[in-house]
């Protein structure tokens, strides 16, 4: 699997190298400013983007913009956002065209080298990985928006899970239910949230948008 | 060589004493009967007091007051010099009593013109002085709190755990042949730490300066504040563009630090931010006015919190200032305004 980094920290870039080399992956370029990876994904579109978002040359948001304008070109490019700090605004602009293939996570997440390979691959296969740390408010939300707030307890939590990117077998295995148990849940949250039953990833993108708004999709 | 008038005082006089004491015996040798050497020691007296009295007024603070003792003194010097004339010359009638007159009339109208009650101007910069002394004290007072407060956090928070990691670490290198399973343990609980450590770093970065905010500005970093709380916000208008960094800053904390008071202590459904241009008839030309308003139960006060006071002290240096309505029952409205020109 072809992989493009951009990391402007020569360590943490090595490291990703490193990591993801080890796990099989092909890094075809390694760029560490916004411009460059712009050609870079541009130029011959990698399977997966791995992006730092604070990158030269404005030290901002560089690796957001960047990702989200080679997605406009490359249609649904799939990009993992790398972040010191997570914020669900930039969540949401990364999932606003709902086409999936995105990934959002802290850089601490590395660290948890299994459940990091795990999101670069699903984000690469069009899926999505959302911070935990980005979900996290949801369960304790007093949010008393629509139609959100229709939600039970326990569909929120299988949103939750959702959002960062599980399937319905591993949200069955985390809440310890059974897998049918579960697609019931989504299909309520699908239902609840005026979701048409149509590509079933897509939906999952659009319920995940939907919950990042708050108020609904 | 140093020039006479860099003496010291001691040295000059003894010239002055010399020269009127040289003149003495010229005086003396020429048998002359008129008594001519007084007049050059009035000439040698009146230079020196001449320059004492100008030392004493260029210590006098640069300004009205100083030109005020230059008049005292030139006023003084001119009457004792005539008093004097008057008594070297043989006395009679005592004329100097007009000069001193004189004297005394533009020397009494200056003083009255200096003393006079200070104009509108003179008083508006004393307050505005006055304001800026109280001001700045408490922006470098907070300042200091600040740092204090960053350097105990990251070392009660971040460089604990790191030195526990490294602990850790060590312990696991050493079990590392001896006991994989226990050393494995010790690494995983060493990742544990680690993203401790970075989450206690995060914590302290966001409370300096929130990174939404240096990369978005004001009105992304109010909203992505608006999007974690768990009352919804509505945001109506926008801040204006490329606001100075210490007004977004402050304008930032003083929101957070209201909807924060909203979501602790109103039992509000629901909040607004407004950002509204200055009205024309505002004191305070081109300033950022934002509005914090809730739903909630109202009986907020600077007074009762420490955070609405410190967020007050923050607006001021920036000569801003925060309004409180909160009847008991609400609704509570807050505004902020920041001047945006000086």
């Amino acid at each position: 699997m072809r992989v493009v980094v951009a990391e402007d920290l020569a360590l943490l870039r090595d490291g990703l190298i490193r990591l993801l080399g080890a796990h099989g992956f092909d890094v075809v370029a390694a760029v560490d400013n916004g411009p460059d990876l712009v050609r870079a994904l541009l130029e011959d579109p990698p399977d997966v983007a791995v992006v730092d978002v604070r990158l030269p040359p404005t030290h901002t948001d560089e690796g957001i913009r960047a990702a989200l304008r080679a997605r406009e070109e490359v249609d649904g490019l799939p990009v993992l956002v790398l972040s010191q700090y997570v914020e669900r605004l930039y969540a949401r602009e990364l999932l606003a065209d709902g086409r999936g293939g995105i990934g959002y996570l802290l850089k601490d997440r590395v660290s948890d080298v299994g459940d990091f390979i795990e999101a670069v691959r699903r984000v690469a296969g069009g899926g999505t990985a959302l911070d935990p740390m980005v979900v996290a408010k949801l369960m304790d939300s007093r949010r008393r928006a629509l139609p959100l707030d229709r939600l039970t307890p326990r569909e929120r939590e299988v949103l939750g899970h959702m959002a960062q990117g599980r399937s319905n077998a591993a949200i069955a295995s985390a809440m310890v239910v059974t897998e049918k148990a579960v697609g019931k849940h989504t299909n309520n949250i699908f239902a609840k949230l005026g979701l048409q039953p149509s590509d079933d990833d897509n939906r999952r993108v659009l319920a995940v948008l939907a919950y990042l708004d708050g108020w609904g999709a | 060589m140093i020039p006479p008038w860099q003496w010291p005082l001691a040295a000059r006089f003894g010239l002055a004493v010399a020269l009127g004491a040289a003149t003495w015996l010229v005086w003396a040798a020429t048998g002359v009967d008129e008594f001519w050497p007084r007049w050059v020691w009035f000439g040698l007296a009146t230079v020196l007091a001449a320059e004492q009295l100008l030392r004493w007024v260029l210590r006098v603070p640069a300004g009205r007051r100083r030109w005020l003792a230059l008049d005292g003194a030139v006023c003084a010097l001119i009457a004792v010099a005539d008093i004097a004339i008057w008594l070297l010359s043989g006395r009679g009638l005592f004329w100097p009593v007009f000069t001193i007159l004189g004297l005394s009339i533009v020397f009494g109208a200056h003083a009255f013109i200096v003393n006079r009650r200070p104009d509108d101007r003179e008083r508006v910069l004393t307050e505005r002085v006055d304001t800026l002394t109280r001001t700045r004290r408490r922006a470098v007072e907070s300042q200091a709190t600040e740092l204090k407060r960053v350097e105990r956090d990251l070392h009660d928070g971040a460089q604990a755990r790191l030195v526990s990691l490294g602990l850790v670490l060590g312990m696991a290198q050493e079990l590392i042949h001896r006991d994989p399973d226990a050393a494995a343990a010790m690494v995983g609980e060493a990742r544990t730490t680690a993203i401790s450590a970075l989450d206690d770093l995060r914590t302290v970065m966001h409370s300096i300066q929130p990174p939404v905010l240096s990369d978005r500005g004001l009105a992304d970093a109010v909203r992505a504040l608006a999007l974690d709380l768990p009352v919804p916000v509505d945001i109506n208008g926008a801040p204006p563009p490329d606001l100075p960094v210490p007004v977004e800053t402050a304008a930032y904390f003083a929101i957070a630090e209201c909807l924060a008071n909203t979501v602790k202590h109103s039992d509000a459904t629901t909040a607004t931010v407004t950002y509204s241009p200055t009205p024309h008839a505002s004191p305070i030309p081109h300033a950022l006015r934002i509005e914090v308003a809730d739903d909630g139960g109202g009986g907020a006060s600077p007074a009762r919190g420490t955070g609405l006071h410190g967020i007050t002290q923050r607006l001021e240096s920036l000569d801003g200032d925060l309004r409180v309505t909160s009847p008991e029952g609400g609704p509570t409205r807050v505004t902020i305004t920041i001047p945006l020109s000086p």
